[in-house]
């Protein structure tokens, strides 16, 4: 991106706040946040409900902005960004994976893996070979031209992680990855989230309120009230 | 891209056959309101001008009656046409081939117990040279029996019939209204024209015409060809002098006689026809604007349904450029697709009214080009603000959308 790339982290909350409403509305959903993620790091946000994970990571997502306080990725205020830039930023740099799947209902799993490189403007062959690529990747070579209902719960994540990693991005969020599937195959999710995070340097964000999920992360940050309560690395990873 | 959405909003629009079908019908009926107005009006133009120019385009006609305007007086308070002036007309123009006087009356035609109604004519020995009009059995009068008057005549395939079935009329004597005259010859069938059945005329000599029937020396209207070469604007400015001084118009009054040159009236009837269709065709446009609202309502529908779609396509970095285009490129395939089967419509409802009204069926690419242009353009333009809110839409929100 830019010559601080190196020594910049890829991701530096500085006294990020989050307000919503106004007056007697108001609403603190972050209060003050520091904190800093670096490349090839898997982070897991935990909390209770309407702690400010989910925000978190919507503004470490570049989908939204905070009200005050910087949001700097690899070292660029990203919260300075108007909407145009920060979808561009989403593009380059950012895969999605989201406790619904969210893959666009009756198109083909290689069609949905396509998506992110259709906005970036690459030709259509080109599209095709990186998609069927990264659809073996997470193991669903001949399910290419499947719809999401012809696909199990599982299979269907994988999909999400495929369309996430396809453009090659920086940094890969996932908003509750499992919490649509049973242990078993939520933990074969999160094997193969480990694995794009150690093979390929891969640096992720996930939010979950299972300890068992978090346990796949390198470290943990536990938000209470807008706040971070705590931040540890994990004893026994990494 | 641009392919992408187009495959994309096929998907959508046959996704949904029934809704996108019954959002179009607005679209489907004004396009097929207008495309078959502006068809059988150029159907009916085309008509009309085949029959004036089958008439003779090097013609100039000449009949009694005031300028028409608010204010003139009726046609018939003008001194008729005289065969006196007729003649003095033709002797002074020297650049017209040929000129005919023609004076009409419907009468009953009899013959033993058959009888039709016929439209009587007399005319000069000119007239059927001038229409080109073949008699295909008998002969045509002579010019003796043309200048005295004589008791013959030629009639025309629909009197033939009604009169003597399949037999031949040739030398049977008829009556015509009080005059009993032979028939000498059968005339080409013309057919019908708009203005005019022409298959049940009996021509006389205008002579016998004018004694035994009319009982005056009236004219009707006077038939004037130019030579060729010559203009039939000049053929009528010399027909208007010289008329003026034949019936003594005083300088500053009005003519109480019209010359039309036949360029005059095609120009003035495929105007009036052309004003007309267009007139028809804009009221008709206006069911195009309810159509494009239809559009822009299913358009909002679509959004909103979709919205979570459009929050995973924000999040995976799709620009608001490229949701308002999706949804535009919808909108307008959706209302081109309209155009088109209101185009099929109107083409049929028009081709159906030409065989009805016997009238040429004329599809005008132009029209049909114009109109699929302007019903896409309706999907852009209607299709503009559900689309540009489907855009603005915040990417959080829209994907907590459920």
């Amino acid at each position: 991106m830019n010559a601080v790339l190196d020594t910049a982290p890829l991701i530096r909350f500085e006294q990020v706040w989050k307000t919503y409403g106004e007056g007697d509305m108001r609403v603190d959903a972050l209060a003050g946040v520091s904190l800093s993620v670096e490349s090839g790091e898997f982070v897991a946000i935990m909390g209770p409900s309407g702690s400010g994970k989910s925000t978190t990571l919507n503004i470490i997502g570049c989908l939204d902005a905070p009200t005050s306080g910087t949001h700097r990725f690899l070292g660029d205020d990203a919260g300075a960004l108007d909407r145009g830039r920060r979808a561009g930023l989403r593009n380059m740099h950012i895969g999605f994976v989201f406790q619904g799947y969210n893959l666009l209902p009756r198109t083909t799993a290689l069609e949905n893996v396509e998506l992110p490189l259709v906005y970036r403007g690459i030709k259509a062959r080109e599209r095709r070979e990186r998609a069927a690529q990264a659809l073996a990747e997470v193991g669903l070579s001949g399910r290419e031209h499947h719809t999401p209902a012809q696909l199990s719960g599982g299979q269907q994540q994988r999909v999400a992680i495929a369309r996430a990693i396809v453009s090659k991005p920086t940094l890969l969020i996932a908003d509750e990855p499992t919490g649509n599937l049973d242990t078993r195959r939520g933990h074969e999710i999160l094997e193969l989230l480990t694995g794009l995070n150690r093979q390929q340097g891969l640096s992720i964000v996930m939010v979950t309120h299972e300890p068992d999920i978090a346990a796949f992360a390198q470290r943990e940050i536990g938000f209470v009230d807008g706040c971070i309560a705590y931040d540890r690395a994990r004893a026994g990873v990494s | 891209m641009l392919q992408q959405s187009v495959r994309l909003a096929l998907l959508s629009i046959t996704r949904n056959k029934l809704r996108s079908f019954l959002t179009l019908l607005g679209i489907i009926i004004g396009v097929a309101a207008v495309i078959a107005m502006l068809t059988i009006g150029s159907g009916v133009r085309e008509k009309m001008h085949a029959d004036i120019t089958a008439l003779g385009s090097n013609q100039v006609f000449v009949s009694a009656g005031y300028r028409f305007e608010p204010g003139s007086p009726p046609r018939d308070a003008a001194r008729p046409l005289a065969s006196e002036d007729y003649r003095m007309l033709a002797r002074r123009l020297v650049d017209v081939q040929a000129t005919a006087a023609v004076a009409r009356k419907s009468l009953r035609a009899i013959f033993g117990p058959n009888s039709t109604q016929v439209s009587a004519v007399g005319v000069t020995q000119d007239y059927l040279r001038i229409r080109n009009w073949k008699v295909t059995r008998g002969r045509a009068p002579t010019r003796a029996e043309m200048e005295s008057g004589a008791g013959v005549c030629l009639i025309a395939p629909a009197v033939s019939k009604a009169l003597f079935g399949s037999d031949s009329p040739l030398s049977a004597r008829i009556r015509i209204g009080q005059m009993t005259c032979t028939v000498i010859g059968l005339l080409a069938a013309k057919g019908g024209s708009l203005f005019t059945d022409e298959d049940n005329t009996v021509v006389l000599p205008l002579e016998a015409y004018q004694t035994r029937i009319a009982g005056n020396r009236h004219v009707e209207s006077i038939v004037l060809t130019a030579r060729p070469g010559i203009m039939t604007a000049r053929i009528k400015r010399e027909a208007e002098a010289a008329f003026r001084q034949i019936r003594r118009i005083a300088p500053g009054q009005d003519d109480d006689f019209q010359a039309e040159d036949m360029t005059e009236i095609i120009k003035f009837t495929t105007d009036t026809i052309s004003t007309f269709t267009a007139l028809l065709g804009a009221i008709a446009g206006i069911s195009l604007l309810v159509g494009g609202i239809g559009i822009m309502n299913i358009t909002l529908v679509s959004v909103t349904e979709r919205t979570r779609e459009i929050g995973i396509r924000m999040a995976i970095g799709a620009r608001q450029g490229n949701i308002l285009s999706q949804f535009l490129v919808e909108a307008s395939i959706l209302s081109l697709i309209g155009g088109l089967l209101g185009i099929g419509l109107g083409l049929a409802i028009a081709w159906g009214a030409t065989l009805l009204i016997g009238i040429p069926f004329v599809p005008s690419i132009f029209a049909i080009l114009c109109l699929s242009g302007v019903s896409m353009m309706i999907g852009v333009v209607f299709g503009f603000f559900p689309a540009l809110h489907g855009a603005r839409l915040d990417p959080i929100e829209a994907l907590r959308h459920e």
